[in-house]
């Protein structure tokens, strides 16, 4: 595929003819806050900041979505024409035949929901990309155990137009777990930043047909354009720091589940969920029935792991009751449970949580630190200590004393 | 000495002596441009302390947040003037034992607001650093350095700040500062002059466009100092659900609602909700108009007299209004 050129002030014009065929999604700036929002003609879009405050798995992810609604209505048939009062009176008088009929019956409804409006997502980054894939493994059936026709269907309708991080922050680590700044996972089409625009690589079908879609604002790259792109490229990757080696994390973070030191490095977290709404990767929700008289619906909404309710059981148990508890999940989900499943990390490096966390825990100290082996005298004192004594995570899990 | 060597020093000595478990003071962050709440518990590890005007996190946030300390961990912890207000209204409401806190104050010419710096510049922040009292400079990423005054880039708290300093501590960290005449004049509510002003039309509006962009982290409320209930919060409640679990503009503002509802005669205006909205919602709106309200009926200051009964624990039954 041929690599084209968009110059900068055809930018507007590029995204009014991809807005004709689809939604289109870019990051904006509202209130000096960045969000990705549905951009309508006329908005600036906001590359500069780099990372907008949350990922953009709210365009495919919707933090509240509703599966269906419900609802249930007493019908009186028409057919009986009969003397209402009466009925109200005494229903049960039923010998009559022309009464039989006229005996009020319970209709439910149940009305499924199922949008996916075609979307292209533009100005995301490599590592926001890499997010949709690290979802997709859950929603998107891996070993056909699981697949979510709402994520999927919206999934497919989504077209992903990346930008190249030509100015990575010092909270980026994407390149520490198999990742980049131009990195090309999940991306459609890749726009790379040089002098006057962007360079454009359509990556797959859907990149192509999305650049088709508004060619008349592209051109032909010149060589020249294109090497200054991958002269961007590489020097963005050299910016970036490798925070960790991503050998023995795993094994380490399940040999020190019930070191002590989880609670030490939990100290300073407040247990809001910030962490978790702003990731492109994380993916929990619960379900909620909502019924208001008699209509309702069921839908499900972004919950995490910081939740006190997230793990409390019906009988009030909670196997996660502490903080330091629902703390060292996250991680470890991120680290260990998932990579086990899927053999990738469910992280892509976006510094996001450090950033906007009220507290700036680092994801990358707390990696470094119990992803580490336990050093030998704290585990010699955990091994001592009577609420460390359990194995299996569930006894771990308890109430410590 | 400096207020941060007063500081370490009452720390190392209140962990040598054994008055305290451990300590709560603040540390540099991921870079010298941000600042993050620190435990200490050796008193070897004091160094890592300091004080800055960027040490705007409220830490007595802290002291009931920590979960499984043993029931008597004994806490030592450094409040400004705002935050100690906060503890004077935990101590009020007798949810904190003063036995077994040892708290520092520190005097403070004002905090420094981060974002209001991040928003100068397009790159990220990577240094602020303090030459002398009221200089603050700024340098970013790419290397790009500014200058600012002190005072012209506080937080919003503290351009009104009335107890710069701790209205109870055991031991102050250097000088007092200049306190304003509180007689002379009373708290400043032009932040909400705006907001007052609309009708009420307007002002559902208003509220519900400002929390329209609210994604439901619970930060402003785990942050919250007087929030209490933490782990047992009516607004994530599901059994009975009393608020929709759902995100949008008007079960967001319900949610916001209850808070403020729930700190009422509370609230002490110390800002950390606003700066834990990853969102930068204007939280102080509600909570400020609250406070006003309270501050003209009952001529009542959250947290500035330890002997005196939070104005919600004043209310008379058998006579149907409020203390004397
Ligand atoms: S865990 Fe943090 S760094 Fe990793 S993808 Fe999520 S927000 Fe980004
Ligand atoms: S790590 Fe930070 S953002 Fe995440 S729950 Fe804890 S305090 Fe909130
Ligand atoms: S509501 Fe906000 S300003 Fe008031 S005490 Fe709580 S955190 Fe501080
Ligand atoms: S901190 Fe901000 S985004 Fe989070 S729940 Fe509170 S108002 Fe909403």
């Amino acid at each position: 595929m041929a690599i084209r050129f968009l110059k900068q002030d055809q930018l507007p014009a590029f995204l009014g003819q991809l807005a004709e065929k689809a939604r289109v999604v870019a990051p904006v700036k509202t209130d000096g806050v960045v969000q990705f929002q549905p951009w309508v003609s006329g908005q600036d879009v906001e590359l500069d900041v780099l990372l907008a405050k949350q990922s953009p798995k709210e365009y495919v992810f919707l933090q509240t979505e509703t599966y269906l609604k419900f609802g249930y209505e007493m019908v009186k048939p028409e057919a009986a024409g009969g003397d209402t009062a009466a009925e109200e009176a005494d229903p049960v008088s039923v010998d009559d035949a022309a009464v039989e009929v006229a005996i009020p019956y319970e209709t439910v409804t149940v009305e499924p929901q199922n949008e996916a409006p075609a979307q292209v997502i533009f100005g995301l980054r490599p590592c926001d990309a890499r997010g949709f894939v690290q979802m997709d493994q859950v929603f998107g059936g891996y070993g056909g155990f699981y697949y979510d026709p709402l994520y999927n269907a919206r999934r497919e309708a989504t077209t992903l137009l990346a930008v190249t991080c030509r100015e990575p922050r010092s909270t980026c680590f994407c390149t520490a777990i198999g990742g980049g700044p131009a990195g090309e996972e999940g991306v459609d089409a890749l726009f790379t930043q040089v002098d006057g625009g962007f360079v454009v690589e359509a990556l797959t079908e859907k990149g192509e047909a999305a650049l088709a879609a508004a060619g008349a604002a592209l051109t032909d790259a010149t060589d020249a354009q294109i090497a200054a792109a991958g002269e961007v490229k590489t020097a963005a990757g050299a910016k970036i720091d490798v925070p960790f080696a991503l050998e023995g994390i795993r094994d380490n973070l399940h040999d020190n589940i019930a070191d002590d030191r989880w609670h030490d490095q939990a100290m300073r977290c407040i247990s809001c969920g910030t962490c978790t709404y702003v990731c492109p990767s994380c993916y929990c929700f619960s379900i909620n029935d909502e019924l208001v008289e008699s209509t309702g619906e069921r839908y499900r909404v972004w919950d995490n792991c910081f939740n006190p309710l997230y793990t409390e059981e019906t009988s009030g148990h909670n196997p996660r009751a502490q903080k330091s508890n629902r703390f060292r999940n996250r991680f470890s989900h991120k680290f260990w449970y998932y990579p086990d499943k899927y053999d990738s990390l469910l992280c892509s490096g976006c510094g996001r949580c450090i950033m906007n966390c009220p507290t700036r825990i680092d994801i990358r100290e707390i990696v470094r630190v119990m992803g580490a082996p336990a050093p030998a005298v704290a585990a010699g004192a955990a091994s001592e200590a009577p609420a460390a004594t359990g194995d299996a995570p569930a006894v771990a899990e308890g109430k410590e004393a | 000495m400096s207020r941060q060597d007063h500081i370490r020093e009452f720390a190392a000595q209140a962990l040598a002596d054994g008055r305290v478990d451990y300590f709560i003071g603040w540390k540099q962050g991921y870079n010298s441009s941000e600042v993050v709440p620190a435990f200490v518990k050796d008193p070897a590890d004091v160094d890592q302390l300091i004080w800055t005007p960027l040490c705007h996190h409220n830490l007595v946030t802290f002291i009931k947040r920590n979960m499984p300390d043993p029931a008597d961990a004994k806490i030592g912890l450094c409040v400004k003037g705002c935050d100690s207000r906060t503890l004077v209204a935990l101590l009020q409401e007798e949810l904190v034992d003063k036995e077994k806190l040892y708290v520092v104050g520190v005097p403070c010419d004002g905090i420094v607001d981060r974002r209001k710096l991040e928003k100068e510049f397009a790159d990220e922040l990577v240094d602020i650093a303090f030459p002398e009292r009221g200089r603050v400079v700024v340098t970013t990423g790419k290397g790009e350095t500014r200058e600012f005054a002190q005072d012209d880039v506080l937080l919003d708290v503290c351009g009104r700040c009335r107890y710069p300093n701790a209205l109870y501590a055991d031991d102050v960290a250097g000088p007092l500062e200049a306190e304003p005449d509180r007689e002379e004049s009373g708290p400043d509510w032009s932040d909400i002059a705006d907001f007052e002003n609309l009708s009420d039309d307007e002002k559902q509006a208003a509220l519900e466009r400002v929390y329209a962009t609210c994604i439901r982290c619970f930060a402003c409320v785990h942050v919250c100092p007087v929030c209490v209930c933490w782990d047992k919060c009516v607004n994530r409640s599901r059994e009975p659900e009393l608020v929709a679990q759902k995100v949008g503009a008007k079960e967001n503002l319900l949610f916001q609602m209850i808070h403020m509802f729930h700190v009422a005669g509370r609230c002490t205006s110390c800002g950390a909700c606003d700066r834990a909205c990853p969102v930068e919602i204007p939280l102080y709106l509600l909570h400020r108009k609250m406070n006003k309200e309270i501050y003209d009926m009952f001529g009542f200051e959250p947290g500035t007299k330890l002997d005196e009964k939070p104005v919600f624990q004043l209310f008379d039954l058998a006579t149907d209004h409020f203390g004397d």
